[in-house]
């Protein structure tokens, strides 16, 4: 990270401007599941909604938002113990370790803060994210071949895995 | 109303059916299948089904004219992944080895393929939960395990995923 005035913050509703702007970028949206603006505001209201749980992080770069990341806390007690999480980074920001920084904070929130003991990731295949987290220690448990479809293109699904209770 | 067998019929899912769907999963027999635990969480499931089943998306059955049991698709709301669709089943335990878990997963089948178009149906079954091998003998396949899914009393089971090709 040699990025100046960088800073990790949690996220406030405000941020979805910056989510939505990064997600309807056409290098962005080909690795999301939506495809329009109607989908994309919706998945992304969602998104955000999880600011107000204090478990999601804004990257800025002097103060102006430059990366997302968001723990989807699970509603019921019995699966409580893990989340999804999603991260979007600015077009402009990617491969500067903006995600790599974002990615070390949101497990760190997610083990002590909501005392998550796995940590889990959906992603589409070949999305160029996945080398990142392996990297960040994260483990393939499902790849499933037909699970999106963009127009007649198949795109399989990765399912990463990472377990909090090994991470120091 | 359509009649499958001589005992069986289906229906679309009306709103009073939440009822019978809360008493089923009531049942600790039955609930410790679902991710849900206590009065709250139930309700919180119950709502979100029921919201499916307005959009047409599930079908309840009936014993000798009697609710049993009910499907569920959760219709992904994405053209992306239109053309898959989980989906949730509960039969009423007094009706278990009835054909009743048949019945509404072959006539799901036939709404998620006819009138939703989706080609793929996926299935979430906990580790140690019997009607799992029913699902096989109607052609689903297990594709993946996520381990550690469960946590109740400091205890964790599987997820299996399942899926089949419709």
């Amino acid at each position: 990270m040699s990025l100046e005035n960088f800073d990790i913050r949690y996220s406030e509703e405000i941020d979805l401007l910056f989510l939505n702007k990064w997600a309807s970028q056409d290098q962005v949206i080909c690795w999301l599941p939506f495809c329009d603006d109607r989908e994309m505001e919706s998945a992304t209201n969602c998104w955000i909604g999880f600011s107000k749980f204090k478990a999601s992080l804004t990257a800025t770069i002097n103060n102006v938002p430059c990366g997302i990341a968001t723990l989807f806390l699970m509603p019921y007690k019995k699966v409580a113990h893990h989340s999804m999480f999603k991260i979007v980074v600015d077009p402009d920001f990617q491969n500067q370790g903006v995600g790599s920084s974002l990615i070390k904070n949101i497990k760190h929130l997610a083990k002590n803060r909501f005392k998550l003991e796995l940590l889990h990731i959906e992603v589409m295949d070949k999305n160029p994210i996945l080398s990142l987290l392996f990297k960040q220690g994260f483990k393939q448990i499902l790849y499933q071949e037909d699970y999106f479809k963009d127009g007649d293109t198949f795109i399989p699904r990765v399912l990463l895995e990472a377990n909090l209770m090994e991470d120091v | 109303m359509k009649k499958i067998t001589d005992e069986i019929s289906i229906r679309p899912v009306e709103d009073g059916d939440a009822i019978l769907l809360k008493k089923w999963l009531n049942d600790p027999k039955i609930l410790c299948w679902f991710p849900m635990i206590n009065e709250i969480e139930i309700d919180d499931s119950i709502r979100i089904w029921m919201s499916y089943s307005k959009m047409g998306a599930g079908i309840t059955a009936l014993y000798n004219g009697k609710p049993c049991g009910m499907f569920n698709l959760y219709i992904q709301p994405f053209k992306k992944i239109a053309h898959n669709s989980l989906f949730s089943i509960i039969v009423d335990e007094e009706c278990r080895g009835r054909g009743v878990g048949k019945v509404l997963i072959e006539e799901g089948q036939k709404l998620a393929k006819d009138v939703f178009n989706i080609s793929l149906l996926l299935l979430e079954v906990y580790e140690g939960n019997p009607a799992r091998r029913l699902y096989e003998r109607m052609g689903f396949s297990c594709y993946a395990e996520q381990k550690h899914y469960v946590k109740e009393d400091g205890k964790y089971l599987s997820k299996f995923f399942m899926q089949k090709k419709i």
